[in-house]
């Protein structure tokens, strides 16, 4: 029996179709988990929904430890037992905890300052859902007990010590970063050659999507105009890390005068020359630990830092208006309608 | 009917075929395109418990190991007004339009929509 021609083309359409469907094709898989107070989403690029699924699961494994190690609120955790040995005596730790301390202490010294994990005294006197702000009195009577310098590492001995009773040591400023680092090495080392960690807002990419492009980031507007997400710009990535600090993450308005959450190590104030600070880099522990320090710095000295630095970074002044490193050329995208 | 089909060329075919398929692929493509509207999930120990029209007003209060907990969606926003764990976390988040609230101690999960229009857009994350 002869197969009439337009037959045979028809099957060779279905066979195309069906072979571009085959389950040993590479996609994408996303699976999302509450960690480390917060929404943890990773995607992988695999060949299969159950290899997905048993990578990515030992990668919250991976960020659930490290998150109990360097918890601020749980009494259990190595960040609690050094806080409440300030000024008594030094803790040892492990060496995630003492590497992440290590480079929070970096990240202070090259930004004299500017991010400081010695804030905590300042931050728990402001209440942003209540719009509790503290007296200036208030204010002044902490501050001695803020400055990094007074964190005492032994790297030999694996210990930390806080020299001033009442200092608290908070790694929130840096840690999600350390954890996207930590789940990326996690899934290179199960195989997996590509994908995209979202701790929050601090985000790191490796490889490349199935259509061999880059990942794309969209970057929050500081100042959206409904309560739907608004995007002010588009970066493609591909083995960096992204994070962005902004004013509007924890605020209140009193008087038409912002109070957010970013407080000047120095004065206990919230800083008032940026909307917003993002930055990328190789190491989502430097993308999460500068983006604060440039936004306290503000634009002029902000990217001054990160040149000097490396680093690339785009940060909203006060005023809205959008500066940027030049190594940010031809992979940002600004939104038509800023 | 049959002599038309005759006297078409293998070229002429490959046309007919691609545009059936462009027009039955374009049937899937615009109705991933229609808005869907925001919903806000709400997982109790990692499971879907409850959806809710983010742009309807409502409250709801859901047990969880340290009691009830209540979740207020007003204008557009979803927040924990009230929680009875230790630390907070959750309560102090405030008014949020997408991403999520988490309340570890309570098992207590929040999604809230509103990223489906970014993926549209090619968009993998979101930083900020």
């Amino acid at each position: 029996m002869k197969m009439p021609k337009s037959c045979l083309y028809f099957l060779f359409f279905v066979c195309l179709l069906l072979t571009s469907c085959s389950p040993n094709k590479l996609s994408t898989y996303k699976k999302s988990k509450a960690l480390m107070d917060t929404f943890v989403t990773i995607t992988v690029v695999a060949d299969s929904q159950e290899t997905a699924e048993k990578v990515i699961e030992n990668a919250f494994d991976v960020i659930g430890k490290y998150g109990d190690l360097i918890n601020f609120y749980s009494d259990k955790s190595e960040l609690s037992a050094i806080n409440r040995s300030a000024g008594i005596h030094e803790v040892r730790v492990s060496p995630e905890t003492l590497d992440t301390i290590e480079r929070a202490v970096f990240v202070s010294e090259k930004s004299a300052g500017a991010f400081d994990p010695t804030i905590g005294p300042e931050t728990k006197l402001w209440d942003f859902v209540k719009k509790i702000r503290p007296s200036d009195a208030e204010i002044k009577k902490n501050l001695p007990l803020v400055n990094y310098k007074n964190i005492i590492i032994d790297k030999g001995k694996s210990t930390v010590f806080l020299r001033k009773k009442d200092m608290l040591l908070d790694l929130g400023g840096i840690a999600k970063g350390y954890a996207a680092d930590l789940a990326v090495q996690a899934l290179k080392q199960k195989g997996i050659a590509s994908g995209l960690v979202a701790i929050a807002g601090d985000i790191k990419a490796f490889g490349l999507k199935p259509d061999n492009k880059p990942w794309v980031v969209g970057i929050k507007n500081p100042r959206q105009k409904s309560s739907e997400d608004e995007i002010i710009a588009k970066v493609t990535l591909s083995d960096k890390a992204i994070s962005t600090s902004g004013d509007y993450e924890r605020y209140f308005i009193i008087d038409g005068q912002r109070f957010h959450h970013l407080l000047v190590p120095a004065t206990g104030q919230p800083a008032y020359s940026c909307q917003s600070a993002t930055v990328i880099a190789d190491k989502g522990v430097m993308t999460d630990g500068f983006d604060n320090a440039l936004f306290i710095l503000g634009p002029e000295k902000g990217l001054e830092l990160a040149k000097e630095m490396g680093l690339n970074a785009m940060i909203i002044d006060s005023k809205g208006a959008i500066h940027t490193t030049s190594g940010l050329q031809g992979k940002l995208i600004i939104e038509r309608d800023h | 009917m049959k002599e038309t089909i005759k006297n078409t060329t293998l070229a002429d075919r490959l046309l007919f075929f691609l545009l059936i398929s462009l027009s039955v692929s374009g049937i899937f493509i615009s109705r991933d395109a229609l808005s869907q509207g925001s919903d806000v999930i709400v997982e109790v120990d990692g499971k879907p418990a409850y959806t809710l029209p983010l742009n309807a007003d409502k409250r709801l209060s859901i047990d969880g190991p340290y009691g009830p907990t209540l979740i207020e969606i007003e204008k557009g926003k979803v927040r924990v007004k009230e929680s009875h764990c230790r630390n907070q976390i959750c309560v102090r988040d405030g008014w949020t339009s997408r991403g999520a609230i988490v309340c570890l101690p309570n098992k207590l999960v929040i999604i809230v929509g509103g990223s489906n229009k970014y993926q549209k857009q090619g968009i993998d994350a979101i930083t900020g």
